[in-house]
């Protein structure tokens, strides 16, 4: 087991840089999930954690140990890849195997490893089976199962449920989630799925476009973004943007219009900065932080465009203006017909960002 | 949908024609006249007499044997060199790939019998770059066409020239076609790149090297235009003649067609046999 540090990393192909200098810290027996949208360096910082990747600038460092110079085999680290990479040729113990065989390790340890595997991932019964025999699910734990075998300090798992259908990611990630607690070994895993990341992180680094934007649990960055790009990547279905203006302030709260709302206002108590009158801001408001009308501090009319019906909650799409709104409601079938209603918001569940997209607090 | 096969056979038409006439008719037509004596007029139909001179032919076991000769030594070598120029070809240390890949396909598309002028240049006794070579290096100089030995070796020397890039071509297809992570999954399995080659690129080449060991042993079994033309028809004395040469001497030649075609179903049966065999040795297991 091990902790990891990546301090100022850097990562260039030719003239582009990728990653920008990123820093973070990686607790021992943690389980820390990069998330962010496509090219935005995540499989690439683990590629350079792995050593599949040079690192152009800065340091990557395992249990304390500067790995910038080592080579992928040293670091201690097992990889689980997006696309298993199992051996097509071998049966699935000789998949586990290959490796521990390949270089020597005695007989009867190889065996007890490949079988404790065997049994932590249930794939007893799969051993002389070949890769092309087992259903996606199976390759998968095929694929986590060569990573334990390695008894390695440091999991990497680059978007291993991206190619498994719905039903079968879930049960996956309950089985990683299940796999850390047991084995208690630091893990890395990247994914572009935020509900992913916010189900198996201990904590989550959010990055964009080769920068860290934000790093914490899974809560906190729900509930405490740093900026507009996190407010709107984390939670499903995504942050309301609702364009508003300053037009009072007062030493302790300012009072914003919402432009594309018939003027309505709302009072927002704010304790650092306070832009000035007229300054054009954002109020982000989750799906799922509307309220009754009256309940809240401002309230709203909208028109319902379509309404999506999950079962246990409900959906509303709605064209305000130039804006969509997406606001959750109870399901309920009286509401199905009802195209306009008023949904309220509480300024204590709504956050504020100005042009640039950092947050005002 | 009925119609639509009908419209499509009608068009079809000319093609299954020309392709009934100039294909399937000689295949069953050589066929029966391998069984009738064909060296006197009229033809006479003679079970025995093309097959019971072939099997105590010697001129036939001479051809049988240089061609089995070449197929055993120059398809595995040829083979050989071409997984090697493939997995050079592949490597991402090589600058210029499209250049290198040109060079070894180029062979192919250059003329027959320009190459086999060049060939017999090249090897000349006194005048030949290869003698010349040998000389500066201190060995003695070969006469290549006058021994058998070394007109074997010309031989598969020449046609390894000619096939080894296009085999190379095949085989790094086959190669680009194993996913990149596999390696990296062999890398980080602390397995060394000597191992991962025979660990994890050879069995997973098996088919495209099956595939080219095939065409090659149905290439080698039809041997002719090396043997014709940088050898001289076979010489020194049928000392590289082969199964592909004595066809076309009996057969256009002596104008002993019935005998010809007795040898050509020779060659066609061996070569399907050999597949056979070759196939069931390196089946998948189940």
């Amino acid at each position: 087991m091990a902790a990891v540090t990546l301090t100022n990393v850097v990562k260039r192909f030719g003239v582009f840089e990728i990653v920008h200098g990123a820093n973070i810290d990686i607790a021992d027996g943690e389980f820390v999930v990069f998330v962010g949208p496509s090219g935005c360096g995540k499989s690439t910082l683990l590629r350079m954690i792995a050593g599949l990747e040079d690192i152009s600038g800065g340091k990557i460092a395992i249990g304390g140990k500067v790995m910038n110079d080592v080579e992928a085999a040293d670091r201690g680290i097992a990889m689980v890849f997006q696309s298993y990479a199992l051996y097509p040729h071998m049966t699935v113990e000789q998949n586990l195997s290959f490796g521990l065989r390949m270089n020597g390790n005695p007989k009867a340890d190889t065996e007890r490893r490949v079988k404790r595997a065997a049994e932590i991932l249930c794939i007893d019964e799969l051993m002389q089976r070949r890769p092309k025999q087992l259903s996606g699910g199976q390759r998968q734990r095929v694929a986590i199962g060569r990573a334990i075998v390695r008894e390695p300090q440091v999991f990497l798992f680059d978007e291993p449920l991206s190619n498994l259908d719905a039903e079968l990611r879930v049960q996956m990630r309950v089985e990683i989630s299940r796999l850390h607690k047991e084995l208690g070994v630091t893990m890395i895993y990247v994914t572009h799925d935020q509900t992913e990341a916010m189900t198996l992180a201990d904590r989550i680094v959010v990055l964009k476009a080769g920068n860290v934007e934000q790093i914490g649990a899974p809560l906190d960055l729900y509930d405490d973004p740093a900026n507009r790009f996190v407010a709107g990547f984390i939670g499903s279905p995504k942050m309301n943007f609702i364009g508003a203006k300053v037009v009072e302030t007062s030493n302790s709260a300012i009072i914003i219009e919402l432009v594309n709302h018939g003027g309505a206002r709302l009072r927002k108590p704010l304790r650092d900065a306070f832009p000035a009158i007229g300054a054009e801001i954002v109020l982000g408001v989750r799906p799922e932080h509307f309220f009754e009308a009256g309940e809240g501090d401002c309230d709203i009319p909208i028109k319902a465009d379509v309404t999506e019906h999950l079962g246990s909650v409900s959906y509303v799409y709605a064209n305000a203006g130039p804006e969509e709104l997406i606001v959750e409601r109870e399901a309920s079938r009286q509401r199905a017909g009802s195209d306009h209603f008023t949904v309220s918001i509480k300024a204590e569940r709504s956050l504020l960002f100005d042009k640039s997209g950092a947050r005002i607090r | 949908m009925r119609t639509q096969n009908a419209t499509a056979y009608r068009f079809l038409t000319p093609y299954l024609l020309i392709f009934a006439i100039f294909w399937i008719w000689p295949i069953i037509s050589s066929f029966l006249i391998s069984f009738q004596a064909t060296r006197t007029v009229p033809w006479r139909f003679a079970p025995a007499f093309n097959w019971g001179r072939l099997i105590g032919d010697p001129a036939f076991y001479n051809a049988l044997k240089n061609t089995l000769l070449i197929l055993v030594i120059q398809v595995p070598v040829m083979i050989s060199l071409a997984i090697v120029m493939a997995v050079l070809l592949n490597s991402p240390l090589l600058k210029a790939r499209g250049l290198y890949r040109f060079a070894f396909f180029a062979p192919v598309v250059v003329g027959e019998v320009a190459y086999s002028a060049v060939f017999r240049l090249m090897f000349s006794l006194d005048f030949g770059i290869v003698n010349k070579l040998l000389e500066s290096v201190g060995l003695a100089k070969i006469d290549w066409f006058s021994n058998v030995t070394p007109a074997m070796a010309l031989i598969m020397i020449a046609v390894t020239w000619r096939w080894a890039g296009y085999n190379a071509i095949i085989i790094l297809a086959g190669l680009q076609s194993i996913p990149e992570d596999v390696y990296e999954a062999a890398t980080l399995d602390r397995v060394s790149k000597l191992k991962q080659f025979f660990h994890i690129t050879l069995p997973l080449l098996k088919p495209v090297i099956v595939f080219c060991a095939v065409l090659s042993i149905i290439g080698t079994m039809q041997l002719f235009t090396e043997p014709f033309l940088i050898t001289e028809r076979g010489g020194p004395g049928g000392g590289t003649e082969t199964l592909g040469l004595l066809l076309y001497r009996q057969g256009f030649r002596s104008l002993n067609f019935g005998y010809a075609s007795a040898v050509a179903y020779t060659m066609a049966g061996l070569a399907i046999a050999i597949t056979l065999v070759q196939l069931w040795l390196t089946r998948e297991p189940k």
